[in-house]
């Protein structure tokens, strides 16, 4: 039985605040001597309950509802909008939106209990749409006022044909966005597996991904996994309830996103004897070397894979090299979700170019093992662990003055520097073409900047020039227990 | 009372203030909140409006207690204190706003009173204690309305004859208000008033601050500010005129410019010259496209305010038939409702259309499925319908997530010439 974390927090050794260089983090980290701190001020986070309803809005044959006010559907937009351009990339003529229902909990609600709207609400989605399966997300009113959503789904399932999943994804209960793609397995694995032992597929893998991945790098790594005679159940990202039904049949399983379905692919060893690839997002050279491996390893195939590997090293490096050229020694500052700001961190290595600071939003046994890699090949170079704190990224990016910003542009933009993301859930990003696609993108934008270098006569920021004089991490404290 | 409700156009009270906070400008909300509000009440309401990222903060950049399990059972208040009190040190705004989450709400932080301590000692922190749950972004709109009558607008006993406040027009919440406020204010200028419209390019909290100076309230929308348009007359003396809808075409902006001249006793060759030479503007382009475009039976589905002004523009002006106008404001006044159907009613030559209250998508679409129409004129929720029907669609309504809006108009004159363009397609 795998051990449960109801939030990341509660995992060992992570931790949501922090700075510091990079090689005396990971000395403190190795002799256990990091501290939990706290920001006495911060600006907003990403909450679980935004990752736990967009991992599994573009589920094709369900409805969601959100028990809430109507404000925490609002991120959802997102989700919605990679749903809608994933279909038009895929050839549909007609962009089916998912079909979401907010309980709209008010004031009412909050005194006398908001469970009607929630009964009213699975009717309707029943009604409306005789979906496959009804999903419930829990909110942060919800859950303070503590609404039974357990019990209802428990209740209105013994006459509904529609699976009913609620999902513990309060938004208050963690600070760690991630935690919310656990809630939502957790309980995809309690309503929707439930346990049940089929005969395997053999060659079938489970391929976790994220709602960040585009339609191109989804052929990419399916393209990569069949040259191992392997192919991919890709779950729950454009999947259905057959798709995930069949997770407990496949041969092997392994995650596009390294945050992604890690504590779920475990439990899908411990109870249907499905083992996993856990390495890192298949982005740069040597990060989509040790995906392919690792997931060769598994299913006995690493002499093949080492074969392909040389074989797509011999066929992209003259492109790499050229591109090399344009980067070699330019320095670079990333910021980025856990997957992808260590991917990019590692990306930069195949182009010459150094990392200066990097902004990550954890820092656990994965971070370490990347920090070692990092610190080995870069030296030492800034770690704030921030679910962004633009404050403090401006900050820190003003006295580093790196020649490239890696990550989301709007702050950095203003102050002039060159920025571009590697986090383009619409174009090719993944695997060995996407090295390509993204180290182009990267030098063009760095050798024509100026488009930032003229709006940053005019842009302006919210800080005070004070600020920039100050430590960027002067509000970063230890917790008081 | 707020009922469940299918791909909801908007977000909570939180999304609704955080909209005008970011159209003013440099107004910093302090989100006395759980993590993630930041992310919901900006993505909700203004990044769903044409594609535009407030400057100023928004998102990840609005400050927020980020409140956790320990705040919900201990209380979350001195953990604001040190927020706003980092606000004012580090971020360079002309007053700070806290807001309530749901999460601060029901475990009853001061926010008021914490807000006062701060004013004790000369900063402009101001509570806004609707919360989050209270209700969606309209009346967040109010609310912020509300803070600023209650804190920033000053009383003036002496009114400056030509200043107006151009109010209504809710920001984000309609798409096209940055430029549909630019070009109403271009025609109010000619008739030489001084506009403050709280919104939008070089207009500040200053604009806020001297409205209280204002000869009158020019207030567009058929519902919205009832509460502010009654503070504005009994606190500071500024009388208001309504308009039920954002102007669109000559014969809708001419007479809200006659209105006005009336109303401001303005020099009546003036307005008559003003609405000529415009009028002159605008059938100097549509006698280049007779024939254009052809007729077409059309529906519209949005807000109050862009659905009659919309359904009454192409029906009067352009002799297109209008088959089902949908509002989908939530409404809970009857009184606003009748308003609202008699204006869509008041069409000068054809018959008018159904008119329908709702706000539920399933609903919505369950209603579209009923009428034989060409065009249809919505959101991005209605476009997998139109898609489906295989008939010309227009996204012109909030939400919007396939365009890019800087400053494009569909109101006032200019702005019918942008609409016509954007009507037309040659298939």
């Amino acid at each position: 039985m795998a051990e449960e974390y109801k939030i990341r927090e509660q995992r060992p050794y992570t931790y949501a605040d922090g700075c510091g260089k990079s090689k005396d983090m990971e000395c403190r980290f190795r002799e256990r001597k990091m501290e939990t701190m706290d920001r006495t001020f911060a600006q907003g986070l990403q909450c679980q309950e935004i990752n736990s309803i967009g991992s599994l809005l573009s589920l094709e044959d369900s409805v969601f509802i959100i028990h809430s006010p109507q404000g925490c559907i609002g991120c959802s937009v997102t989700s919605v909008d990679r749903y809608r351009v994933g279909q038009a990339h895929r050839g549909k003529k007609v962009y089916r939106s998912p079909r979401i229902i907010v309980s709209n909990l008010d004031q009412n609600d909050i005194i006398m209990g908001g469970e009607k709207k929630l009964v009213q609400s699975i009717l309707a989605a029943r009604d409306r749409y005789n979906p496959k399966v009804i999903f419930i997300f829990a909110s942060c009113a919800s859950g303070i006022i503590a609404d039974d959503i357990d019990g209802i789904a428990a209740k209105m399932q013994k006459d509904m044909e529609a699976i009913i999943v609620p999902i513990h994804c309060e938004g208050f209960k963690s600070k760690i966005c991630a935690s919310g793609f656990d809630a939502a397995f957790r309980a995809i694995s309690k309503y929707i597996l439930k346990d049940e032992k089929n005969p395997k597929e053999e060659g079938l893998v489970n391929l976790f991904a994220p709602t960040t991945v585009s339609y191109k790098d989804q052929l990419e790594m399916e393209r990569m996994l069949s040259l191992l005679g392997l192919r991919a159940n890709y779950v729950p990202f454009f999947s259905s309830l057959e798709k995930m039904r069949k997770m407990t049949v496949a041969q092997v399983s392994t995650s596009i996103c390294k945050v992604f379905a890690d504590e779920f692919m475990q439990e899908l060893k411990d109870k249907y004897d499905i083992p996993f690839s856990h390495t890192v997002m298949p982005v740069g050279l040597r990060n989509t070397d040790s995906w392919f491996l690792g997931i060769a390893k598994i299913v006995g195939k690493e002499k093949e894979a080492l074969k392909i590997i040389e074989q797509e090293h011999k066929r992209i490096q003259p492109e790499i090299d050229k591109i090399k050229s344009r980067l070699e020694g330019k320095r670079v500052f990333v910021c980025g979700g856990t997957g992808r700001s260590f991917a990019a961190a590692l990306l930069i290595e195949d182009f010459g170019m150094k990392l200066v600071g990097l902004e990550t939003p954890v820092y656990d046994g994965d971070a370490q093992d990347d920090i070692q890699y990092l610190n080995k090949i870069y030296g030492d170079f800034i770690v704030d662990i921030a679910n962004m704190q633009p404050f403090e990224q401006v900050n820190i990016v003003k006295r580093l003055k790196p020649d490239l910003f890696i990550g989301v542009p709007h702050w950095s933009a203003r102050l002039g520097i060159p920025t571009t993301h590697i986090l383009e859930g619409k174009r090719p990003t993944m695997g060995y073409d996407g090295i390509l696609y993204l180290g182009n993108k990267i030098a063009d934008q760095m050798e024509n900047p100026g488009f930032n270098k003229k709006l940053s006569k005019y842009a302006r920021l919210p800080y005070k020039e004070s600020w920039y004089k100050e430590d960027p991490f002067k509000y970063i404290k230890k917790v008081q227990s | 009372m707020p009922q469940m409700l299918e791909s909801p156009r908007g977000n909570c009270v939180l999304g609704g203030i955080n909209a005008v906070l970011a159209a003013v400008g440099r107004l910093c909300p302090i989100l006395h909140s759980g993590p993630g509000c930041c992310m919901q009440i900006t993505a909700g309401e203004v990044l769903q409006s044409g594609g535009k990222i407030p400057y100023f903060l928004s998102g990840v950049s609005i400050p927020s207690t980020n409140m956790l399990e320990r705040e919900v059972v201990f209380g979350g208040e001195q953990k604001l204190r040190d927020e706003i009190q980092g606000c004012l040190d580090i971020i360079d705004a002309d007053a700070y706003f806290i807001l309530n989450g749901c999460t601060s709400a029901i475990i009853g932080d001061d926010i008021k009173n914490i807000a006062e301590d701060f004013r004790k000692k000369n900063y402009p922190v101001y509570p806004i204690e609707t919360p989050g749950f209270a209700g969606d972004s309209f009346l967040g709109y109010e609310a912020a309305f509300k803070a600023f009558t209650d804190y920033i607008v000053k009383e003036s006993k002496i009114k400056q004859k030509n200043l107006v406040n151009l109010i209504g027009i809710m920001p984000y919440h309609e798409p096209f208000w940055e430029g549909n406020i630019e070009e109403l204010t271009r025609i109010l200028n000619a008739l030489g008033l001084e506009v403050n419209s709280f919104f939008g390019y070089g207009q500040s909290i200053k604009n806020i601050e001297k409205s209280g100076a204002a000869a009158l309230n020019i207030i567009v929308n058929p519902w919205l500010l009832k509460g502010t348009q009654k503070t504005y007359l009994e606190k500071f003396n500024v009388p208001s005129i309504r308009f039920s809808s954002t102007p669109i075409g000559a014969t809708d902006t001419s007479n809200f410019i006659r209105k006005i001249g009336k109303t401001l006793n303005i020099d009546k060759n003036l307005v008559e010259k003003v609405i000529e030479e415009n009028e002159k503007y605008v059938y100097y382009f549509y006698e280049q496209a007779i024939g254009k475009l052809s007729w077409k039976k059309f529906a519209v589905v949005g807000d109050a305010n862009s659905t009659i002004g919309l359904t009454k523009f192409l029906a009067n002006d352009y002799s297109f038939t209008p088959v089902v106008s949908i509002v989908t404001d939530s409404l809970y006044h009857q009184s606003d409702k009748d308003e609202i159907e008699k204006e869509i009613k008041n069409l000068e030559y054809i018959k008018p259309p159904k008119i329908i209250f709702e706000s539920d998508y399933y609903n919505i679409i369950e209603e579209l499925k009923k009428h034989d129409i060409t065009l249809l004129l919505g959101s991005a929720n209605e476009i997998e319908f139109a898609m489906e029907k295989g008939i010309q669609f227009l996204e012109l309504t909030f939400p919007m997530t396939e365009r890019l809006v800087f400053n494009r108009c569909i109101a006032g004159y200019k702005g019918s010439l942008t609409l016509i363009e954007d009507v037309y397609d040659n298939l």
